[in-house]
């Protein structure tokens, strides 16, 4: 089940991400060519219509921030102020940190709760209720986007779910840290392809560089 | 989230105690401030617990809002969304796209067969190649760390292996690596535009002029050590050897080509030249240098996503922290200060400076440039500093800020790579540093380095 959701999110953000940049470009060579005068293609693309593309893309890439963020948590990627507590000795370090994950959890479950109320007011309740074809009273059927014109609601949703997940994952990363001690961490410096001139070669080399240079020359510097 | 370093000693129970008790004074001393001294202690206070920068600038806006003001809370979920609802900064997501795609040690390698074969034969020619192949890097990588990595694990062995002492080659990479952020397309750029309303346009085009001279000023310092101490030389290359390297090399260099020559024709806007060349670099990567293979393509995607989303995270409550801050008018009254004690620009640049150093020591670049820009920049607008100048020499600090201790982030890479201490490394460090911090005076105070190339081109 667990295995399902983190596969389901990680789907999410990279159609996300790679859609977006489908669309932009696809925006793009179309406002070229229909500048073309290329007969046929021309009229042809001019009917389509494209404006919708920036929208979508700022829309793709907020519901890309929303669940990415709480990928985040889970791979460890946030990054944070760790100067003081990597320095504490180590049962005050385990509080430090558990405090800092509790503090995340009430961060995003809030702002989860407070998204999840927007929402509702928005035209969420108004969508449930004439959905369910019940009487709808006072409510008013929430705005619209200007481009797209999907309902905002479904859009702004992404701050509910995403926040309650991330909210989840801060929850999952605590009770990881509590019983085992250990954080998940990012490295920020890893660069792909660099592994076949490893690491040991740099410092093989450098060792036996370090005996050589003192029977030859004390500066360092083999001619 | 905090993650052990490895390098850095545990304080015992004792001295971790009267670490705590003096910022808790100090913090205590910043909250008799009044409200505004409240919330800089308690956004100061809950980022030492290590949690992440974004989560920490959340719970302070959201508690002082709860606490001391009267803005409805719900506001703040719509910012939430609202904050990131602008074109401009979806140019982040694409560039850091393309970054990874190509960032790439078979790039690496290419750039560095290209510079070696240029500037190989001058005096410490290995190490003039680091330099250039460093500023080459960037100009398609962005990121400060990842060019010390990609050109310092091909670079430093060679370096190595030529004779060069390791104390030398690690100083050389690591200051080096820096130039990242300068050379446009930056991350750390786009971002300090986005927090300040500025052309990304403009930004870039005065990051040009800068980059290239702090390249040149570090390949004039290692030229000087190299012919000082006598470090060997290369072999000088052929012209045809030249023309190869830099057919293989084009294809990564056209990057930014697309990105300023994009930009400055007006055939895009930033966010296009952005998804553009992270199109772009999905062929190269792909197609023409196969370095990335078909099913590594998705990891590459998910990484940039990921990445992304944290920055964007860190947006979204940078600017609700700095709602809080026009709320509560801190910007305005600095400035009422400044101005009403005579202090002047350069005061406040060398204040900025300080700062900026300072912040540098425990956060990274984009962290430091969303809360701090929108505090300082309305004080530089009312003291008539330009803004591409002030972004300019913000970014230069945070260059600086890698690489000095004794938190540098680029110092950490290197001394990972070299196996060298960091108190070592920062003696290695040292001449290209000065050379460095020099450098970020004189932008600082001559705003037509930063200013010639924009204007020139009309911005």
């Amino acid at each position: 089940m667990m295995k399902y959701l983190d596969h389901l999110e990680e789907a999410i953000i990279t159609f996300l991400i790679g859609a977006a940049t489908i669309v932009i470009a696809v925006a793009v060579a179309h406002r070229y060519m229909s500048g073309m005068p290329i007969p046929g293609l021309q009229d042809w693309l001019l009917t389509i219509n494209m404006s919708w593309a920036q929208e979508l893309c700022i829309y793709m890439f907020v519901w890309m921030a929303k669940f990415g963020a709480a990928y985040g948590v889970r791979s460890g990627i946030h990054v944070g102020v760790d100067v003081l507590v990597t320095r504490l000795p180590d049962s005050w370090r385990m509080t430090c940190v558990t405090l800092a994950i509790a503090g995340g959890a009430l961060f995003t479950g809030l702002i989860g709760t407070l998204g999840a109320m927007f929402v509702w007011e928005n035209g969420m309740h108004y969508a449930v209720l004439n959905k369910l074809g019940m009487e709808l009273g006072e409510l008013y059927e929430g705005p619209i986007t200007p481009d797209l014109e999907w309902p905002t609601w479904i859009i702004y949703s992404a701050i509910p779910l995403g926040s309650y997940l991330m909210c989840f994952r801060f929850m999952q990363v605590g009770v990881g840290f509590l019983r085992t001690g250990e954080l998940p961490h990012h490295d920020h410096t890893h660069v792909e392809g660099v592994e076949e001139v490893p690491v040991m070669d740099a410092t093989e080399a450098l060792e036996e560089f370090e005996q050589h240079k003192f029977d030859k020359d004390k500066d360092g510097g083999a001619k | 989230m905090s993650t052990t370093v490895a390098g850095w000693e545990q304080f015992s129970k004792k001295k971790a105690g009267t670490y705590l008790a003096c910022i808790a004074v100090a913090l205590g001393a910043i909250a008799m401030l009044g409200s505004t001294g409240i919330v800089f202690a308690l956004l100061l206070a809950l980022m030492l617990t290590g949690m992440p920068i974004s989560i920490a600038l959340g719970l302070t806006v959201l508690s002082f809002l709860f606490f001391f003001a009267d803005v409805p809370t719900e506001a703040v979920a719509m910012k939430l969304f609202t904050g990131i609802e602008k074109f401009e900064i979806m140019a982040i997501p694409f560039f850091i796209l393309a970054g990874n795609f190509l960032t790439h040690g078979g790039v690496a390698r290419r750039m560095i067969n290209f510079a070696t074969s240029m500037v190989g034969h001058w005096h410490g020619g290995l190490a003039l190649a680091g330099v250039m192949a460093c500023a080459l890097f960037a100009a398609v990588s962005g990121s400060s760390p990842a060019t010390v990595v990609a050109i310092g694990s091909v670079m430093l062995p060679a370096m190595v292996k030529a004779g060069f002492p390791k104390r030398f080659g690690a100083g050389v990479i690591t200051t080096s690596g820096s130039l990242g952020i300068l050379i446009p397309p930056s991350i750390p750029m786009v971002i300090y535009c986005v927090a300040t309303n500025s052309s990304v346009g403009a930004m870039f085009m005065g990051g040009v002029v800068p980059g290239l001279m702090l390249a040149t000023l570090l390949g004039v310092v290692s030229w000087w050590i190299a012919k000082k101490k006598g470090y060997p030389r290369m072999p000088k290359a052929t012209w045809a050897e030249r023309g190869k390297a830099l057919r293989e090399s084009i294809w990564g260099l056209l990057l930014i080509v697309i990105v300023l020559g994009g930009i400055y024709s007006g055939l895009f806007t930033p966010t296009e030249a952005a998804a553009m060349s992270a199109l772009y670099a999905f062929i190269i990567a792909v197609f023409v240098y196969r370095d990335v293979p078909f099913k590594r393509i998705p990891k590459v995607l998910l990484d940039s996503a990921s990445m992304s989303a944290m920055l964007l995270y860190i947006i979204t409550n940078a600017v609700l922290f700095s709602f809080l801050m026009t709320h509560e008018q801190i910007p305005q009254m600095m400035a009422d200060w400044i101005i009403g004690n005579n202090l002047g620009v350069v005061s406040f640049l060398l204040v900025t400076n300080v700062l900026l150093l300072l912040a540098g020591n425990v956060m990274e670049p984009s962290s430091i440039i969303l809360i701090l820009a929108p505090i300082l920049f309305p004080v530089a607008m009312q003291l008539g500093i330009d803004p591409i100048h002030f972004g300019v020499l913000i970014t230069v600090n945070m260059e600086v800020g890698m690489c000095h201790p004794p938190v540098g982030l680029n110092l950490y890479v290197a001394s990972g790579i070299t196996k060298m201490g960091i108190s070592e490394l920062t003696v290695a460090v040292m001449p290209w540093l000065m050379a460095m911090i020099g450098f970020m005076l004189l932008v600082t105070y001559v705003p037509a380095i930063s200013l010639w190339l924009p204007r020139l081109l009309g911005y």
